[in-house]
């Protein structure tokens, strides 16, 4: 027998289709029933503000998510499209993030974890999405984005399982990695030998618009600080203008513009290129992982009794992530999306979690998404704001990147992992000609500073693993179970092997509250034996004795059946042993039954 | 597992030390079931001395904490801090036991 952890997904009954889907889609609570509010939660995602909290809320999101908008900008701006083409991609990205946003938060079949996440474009596609739009345009930007999007749907189920393959460290590099790639291709257009040189106006505008946004976010407080981008933006605008950097033929597009019309798709065409598979999987794995990172924040967020990661929640939130990426590509927009983390980090500081905010984020998208008067205002941004608010916004991701590379401890294997990529990566971006040491037909990817850092992190990290894990065993009479003795076991295993004190108690808790279950009626006779095995992603203890299975029950007995039942404490050990550890199955073999516990490290 | 109990007028502190498990959460019950039997109906039991505790001793809170509204009592727990409370927490327990932060809070509660 084999305990599955997932719950088993409980169809509506309900005689009305509508009022069924709506229920399981949006009404139906996703919090667990055992979750506990936080105090400093207002409006947790199962619960419903009103409309003047969820109006304002709404539109702090879409000022926080308007920055990112750069992004698919910048690409169209590297393949010379025109004005009228570039506001329409902005319009349907507008669409686009509303459809993710929706997508997201009400929860349709496997899909959606319901959390209060928009969507937002990512930095993750920039850097692929350049490279691509150099060699291919438009059309092989689009079709690589479908590509990314489908393979982070292919991701999610398995993004516990590729821990090993991806550890944290590497995700902290591969985002560290995608801000110094997109913050030196965004300095490039400025600076590059190919750009046209720089005025004085022009320092002066990027000077004011960074600047803008730096301070309010350093010394505003309350909707200056959550809109400063916004602001910093509206400020660039202003002084592009005074300065005559905004060409009177571009307002003139912008002034003929309607406020009110339908997006195209006269634009859309899809190519693919076999050599662009790497770094659009590389992106598509970090968008994944970022993904599971936020939806993780959320969850932590909405519940003060989050004990760790519901994994189906996050597989579900990151599946969707993956289709608002392929709808991205199919409907034509320069660029995938991810959810946005500054989105959950501005629902931390207001307490203001309610998945309704992310469905009227969604709606004013879709409003702005029929404005092109406002779509081509942004279409011709001067290149002293665009780059300003890239290198706003690229900042907050290396730094994001390297917090999460310093959140593990750097011992000699990780620290060489991380040195070398980094180095690798920079001595592309520095030494671009090298690529001419590599074949012709991987030069093109293989030369970009995020692939090259990331294989070479993958590869060292897989080399790296031999020799990892350690074993030990404890072997336990019937007639002389001593708790204190399991405890000294784990905790001195777990001090030689660097396991997290955190990890060892809960190992150390699962075996002696199995032995105690198990003792009066399910273990027979002969010795129990404990073997204990760790490698720095997972602690996995195999508990093996002659006797019967203990169940592992889903929901927690109810008090009268802990109190009355004859194996009511039995009953609810199980229940503990299972939310106790990762994963939690048993097996019997010739009559000898083996509980495994695994615990995340 | 040694226990503690300080009578203050009619609130009974009761404070358990070391674990509360299979081999010492009888006795645990039982000794709260005397103080129940005894009238002591407004039971604080501060759990920061102890170690451990498995699921013998939460159902021996749980009974504690039935017996209690069956005889129109009040229980208060507190103490709870560390593993203990990640134990409280595995085991959803806060939605049925009344936890509060502090000894003074608990016996507040019951007054």
């Amino acid at each position: 027998m084999s305990a599955a952890l997932d719950a088993d997904e409980q169809p509506h009954r309900n005689g009305n289709p509508i009022r069924s889907f709506l229920r399981s889609a949006y009404s139906a609570p996703i919090l667990p029933r055992a979750a506990k509010k936080p105090s400093s939660l207002i409006y947790s995602a199962d619960d419903r503000p009103g409309i003047v909290v969820a109006l304002s809320n709404g539109v702090q999101h879409v000022g926080l998510i308007s920055i990112n908008l750069v992004y698919p900008l910048l690409i169209c701006r590297a393949v010379d499209a025109p004005i009228s083409l570039v506001a329409n991609l902005l319009s349907l990205g507008m669409i686009v993030l509303c459809i993710g946003t929706l997508i997201q938060v009400l929860r349709l079949g496997p899909v959606g974890s319901g959390y209060m996440l928009p969507s937002t474009f990512t930095a993750s596609y920039f850097a692929p999405g350049l490279i691509a739009a150099r060699i291919g345009g438009l059309p092989l930007v689009f079709g690589m984005t479908i590509f990314a999007g489908a393979l982070e749907t292919l991701v999610a189920p398995m993004l516990n399982r590729l821990r090993k393959y991806l550890p944290v460290e590497v995700s902290g590099l591969v985002i560290f990695m995608l801000g110094i790639a997109a913050g030196l291709a965004g300095l490039r257009t400025l600076l590059g030998p190919a750009a046209t040189p720089v005025g004085s106006a022009e320092w002066l505008v990027a000077a004011m618009t960074l600047g803008t946004m730096t301070a309010l976010n350093v010394w505003a407080k309350g909707l200056a600080r959550m809109l400063c981008a916004l602001i910093g933006l509206t400020v660039g605008y202003a002084a592009a203008a005074a300065a005559g950097l905004l060409n009177p033929a571009l307002w003139a597009l912008v002034a003929q513009a309607d406020w009110l019309g339908i997006p195209h798709f006269d634009h859309i065409s899809w190519s693919f290129n076999a050599t662009l598979v790497a770094p659009f999987a590389i992106a598509s794995l970090a968008a994944a992982m970022k993904a599971a990172g936020t939806l993780t924040i959320c969850e932590k967020m909405n519940d003060a009794s989050w004990v760790r990661p519901d994994m189906r929640s996050i597989t579900r939130g990151v599946l969707s992530d993956g289709l608002a990426t392929i709808i991205a590509g199919l409907m034509g927009t320069a660029g995938g999306v991810n959810t946005s983390t500054p989105s959950a980090g501005l629902a931390a500081a207001t307490g203001v979690a309610s998945r309704n905010i992310a469905i009227v984020a969604a709606a004013i998208f879709f409003l702005l998404g029929f404005c092109p008067k406002l779509t081509a205002l942004l279409a011709i941004m001067p290149r002293a704001v665009v780059v300003s608010a890239l290198m706003y916004a690229v900042t907050f991701i290396m730094i994001n990147g390297l917090q999460v590379m310093m959140s593990r401890m750097l011992d000699a294997r990780r620290t060489f992992v991380l040195g070398l990529g980094i180095l690798g990566g920079l001595a592309m971006e520095v030494f671009p000609q090298s690529v001419n040491l590599m074949p012709r037909e991987i030069a093109a990817v293989a030369g970009s500073s995020l692939v090259a850092s990331t294989a070479i992190a993958l590869l060292l990290n897989l080399v790296f693993r031999i020799g990892v894990r350690k074993t030990a065993t404890l072997g336990m009479a019937r007639e002389q179970i001593d708790p204190q003795k399991i405890e000294n076991f784990f905790s001195e295993q777990g001090k030689a092997w660097g396991a997290r004190q955190d990890v060892t108690n809960r190992a150390s808790f699962g075996v002696i509250q199995l032995v105690e279950a198990v003792a009066e009626t399910c273990w027979k006779t002969g010795t129990m034996i404990v073997r204990a095995s760790f490698d720095e992603f997972n602690m996995e203890i195999a508990v093996t004795y002659a006797g019967e299975q203990i169940e592992f029950p889903k929901e927690r007995p109810s008090l009268e059946e802990i109190r009355d039942r004859e194996d009511g404490t039995r009953l609810l050990a199980g229940f503990m042993l299972r939310r106790n550890a990762d994963r939690v199955r048993s097996t019997v073999t010739d009559g000898q039954c083996t509980v495994h516990f695994d615990y995340d490290h | 597992m040694d226990l503690i109990e300080t009578n203050d007028g009619k609130i009974t502190v009761v404070e358990p030390r070391g674990r509360i498990d299979s081999a010492t959460a009888k006795e645990f019950g039982e000794r709260l079931s005397r103080l129940l039997n005894a009238g002591r109906n407004q039971l604080v039991i501060d759990l920061h001395n102890i170690t451990y505790i498995s699921s013998a001793g939460f159902r021996q809170l749980l009974i504690a904490k039935r017996s209690m509204q069956d005889r129109d009592g009040k229980l208060a727990l507190c103490g709870v801090s560390g593993e203990v409370k990640r134990l409280f927490d595995i085991g959803a327990f806060g939605e049925l036991l009344p936890i509060y932060p502090t000894r003074e809070a608990g016996v507040a509660s019951v007054q």
